[in-house]
């Protein structure tokens, strides 16, 4: 059983580097800021959700564990935050030059 | 009455992340005391206890229930980027939603940004903005879903909001 858990481990830690390496890769194939959002929380939560994951099963105490269960949940918290807040202000932007083009054209 | 059980459940809450963060070190318990207490009481003042309590079987059932969804986008983005075409149609949809303000809308709205081809622009009253990464996907029917499990998490009768929402079937 213990000879099991690395190997649980570095695939589960390989699977959230893995999802952290194709979100960032969305940042440079998809083309406008609100898709790269998608991209960006999506698929990085996920990526930190693996190697959370990973690390529970080292974790020396109770404590730890739910420290690193804490550090995703505000990390999720965050980038669920910073997603709304970066597309408010996009939307926003969209709105104002729309607002400024029709008297001209 | 609502106001004086919150400060000492913020603080016991807040004890318990104290713990968590000083890994179970007890000897930081007295600075943590210190700082655990006013915290409470600003925060009570900042954020008052709203007048809907939390289900806790219902809560549960829903951390769950975003976590299984939260998986799914992750896979179904990863999908998308990696296939050649980018299968993508993104667009606007707006939706009227039928949880009362307050707690109930902000969890929606801020689950719905890490649910599955969803991510929430602006809240408006009972008006929210999503950006959809496929609006051919069935976003309503994801919406719905999560709203009907929010509602259940704040403890809200079913079919006093769902009446409307009969249409999505």
């Amino acid at each position: 059983m213990d000879a099991v858990v690395p190997w649980v481990q570095g695939i589960l830690l390989m699977i959230g580097c893995a999802f952290f390496a194709i979100g960032t890769f969305g940042l440079f194939r998809f083309t406008d800021t609100l898709t790269r959002i998608h991209a960006l929380t999506k698929v990085d939560n996920l990526g930190l959700g693996f190697i959370a994951l990973a690390l529970l099963f080292s974790a020396p105490s109770l404590a730890v564990a739910m420290k690193i269960a804490l550090i995703w949940v505000v990390a999720l918290a965050a980038s669920a935050t910073s997603a709304h807040l970066v597309a408010r202000a996009v939307r926003a932007q969209e709105q104002d030059r729309a607002a400024t083009r029709e008297p001209h054209d | 009455m609502r106001t004086v059980t919150a400060i000492p459940a913020r603080m016991i809450l807040l004890l318990l992340v104290w713990w968590v963060l000083t890994e179970g070190n007890l000897s930081g318990l007295a600075f943590g005391l210190a700082v655990v207490v006013p915290v409470a009481m600003v925060s009570v003042y900042l954020f008052p206890p709203g007048a809907r309590r939390i289900r806790i079987v219902p809560f549960l059932l829903f951390v769950l229930f975003f976590l299984g969804r939260s998986v799914v986008a992750g896979i179904d983005v990863a999908r998308r980027l990696l296939s050649p075409s980018l299968p993508a149609n993104p667009g606007y949809l707006t939706f009227d939603l039928e949880l009362p303000e307050g707690g109930p809308r902000w969890l929606l709205a801020n689950a719905l940004s890490l649910t599955p081809g969803t991510l929430s622009v602006t809240l408006d009253g009972a008006r929210l903005d999503l950006h959809c990464l496929d609006t051919r996907d069935p976003v309503e029917e994801e919406v719905r879903a999560v709203e009907r499990r929010v509602a259940g998490v704040f403890g809200l009768p079913a079919d006093n909001w769902r009446e409307k929402g009969g249409e999505v079937g």
